[in-house]
């Protein structure tokens, strides 16, 4: 009975030197310390910005997704673009281009060898134009005169005693190079009673060589869209 | 009974002494759990004080009603912040003025002695 209340008492007595020491330390504590109030506050506060944080954490991962696809995506996408753009700048003229076709020289016929007015035997702007047209007849799929590439609108003309061509002068001997399938050009211009022989009837001295590879130069001016506006597209 | 006094002596020295020197620290969060604890574990030790000097004293009573007191003004005090309610402050003035009644009647008996 007398061990029990001893025992019990001293239990007791450890105990409460134990809460009353630790609550004295912590209770030393608090002025340094920030007050429970405070402490709470915050503690809310950063609850509340932890799960602002994580719901961030998960928005930029998802942004992130998508942006690594876009950006696998947007190679492909662009090298479609890029193929083509490529292929609109080969038809508008833009580029130099290379492959099999002909060669057609004209030159006028030397005067020393004709006794006839200087006028009546130079090669004309028009003999020029059917040249072209029937190069384009026959499937030229780039055409150049002299360097100067001829596009949807070159012009060739006759400007006082020289031929303009993309507004720009040229003069004899003329080249034309056209890049197609070289025996269907050949043919087209070597034709019996075609416009070569005419030519040649004319006194212009024509030449036609087929070339394995020749190179026409690309467009080298400005071109100059005012008033020509795109309609929109129905569908 | 001396011996008894004493032992309760060395109890509390060494109790203080191993309290002030564990190196862990309380978080603020409970230490107002621990005060009400405190509070109430001194309220049933003056009361078996008083119990003694009033020569009915049960061993059984003191020990169960010293330690269920501390959780129970603890616990009481959580439950109360986690519903709103400052339970904490009923349980200060309820154990405060058992306290001061205790040691009054304590003061009694001493000076009729």
């Amino acid at each position: 009975m007398n061990k029990t209340l001893y025992i019990s008492i001293a239990v007791v007595s450890v105990v409460l030197g134990l809460m009353v020491a630790f609550q004295f330390r912590t209770a030393g504590r608090v002025d340094s310390g920030v007050p429970i109030d405070r402490v709470q506050l915050l503690t809310t506060e950063l609850k509340q910005i932890e799960k602002e944080y994580t719901t961030l954490l998960i928005e930029a991962n998802d942004l992130e997704s998508k942006l690594a696809q876009a950006e696998k995506g947007r190679p492909e996408a662009s090298q479609a673009v890029q193929k083509e753009l490529q292929k609109v700048r080969q038809i508008a003229g833009m580029t130099e281009l290379e492959g099999p076709g002909v060669e057609v020289t004209l030159a006028p016929i030397k005067k020393e060898d004709l006794q006839a007015g200087e006028n009546l035997f130079t090669v004309r702007d028009e003999d020029l134009l059917r040249v072209i047209n029937e190069l384009r007849g026959a499937g030229a799929e780039a055409l150049a005169i002299n360097g100067q590439r001829i596009i949807s609108n070159s012009e060739i003309r006759l400007a006082g005693t020289f031929i303009d061509v993309n507004l720009t002068r040229i003069s004899p001997p003329y080249s034309v190079l056209a890049i197609g399938a070289p025996d269907q050009l050949e043919s087209a211009l070597l034709i019996k009673g075609g416009l070569v022989d005419t030519m040649r009837n004319w006194g212009v001295a024509v030449n036609v060589a087929k070339k394995e590879t020749l190179t026409v130069p690309a467009y080298k001016h400005r071109i100059h869209i005012e008033y020509a506006k795109p309609l929109k597209e129905e569908k | 009974m001396w011996a008894g006094v004493l032992l309760a002596m060395v109890g509390l020295t060494l109790g203080v002494i191993v309290g002030l020197n564990v190196p862990m620290v309380l978080p603020q969060v409970y230490a107002q759990y621990l005060g009400l604890g405190v509070l109430a574990a001194l309220d049933s030790v003056f009361g078996g004080i008083r119990a003694a000097l009033e020569d009915h004293y049960d061993n059984h009573i003191f020990v169960t009603g010293f330690f269920s007191n501390i959780l129970l003004a603890a616990g009481l005090a959580y439950i109360g912040t986690k519903l709103g309610v400052p339970l904490s402050t009923a349980a200060v003035v309820a154990f405060g003025v058992r306290l001061f009644q205790n040691l009054a009647i304590i003061r009694r008996h001493l000076l009729k002695k």
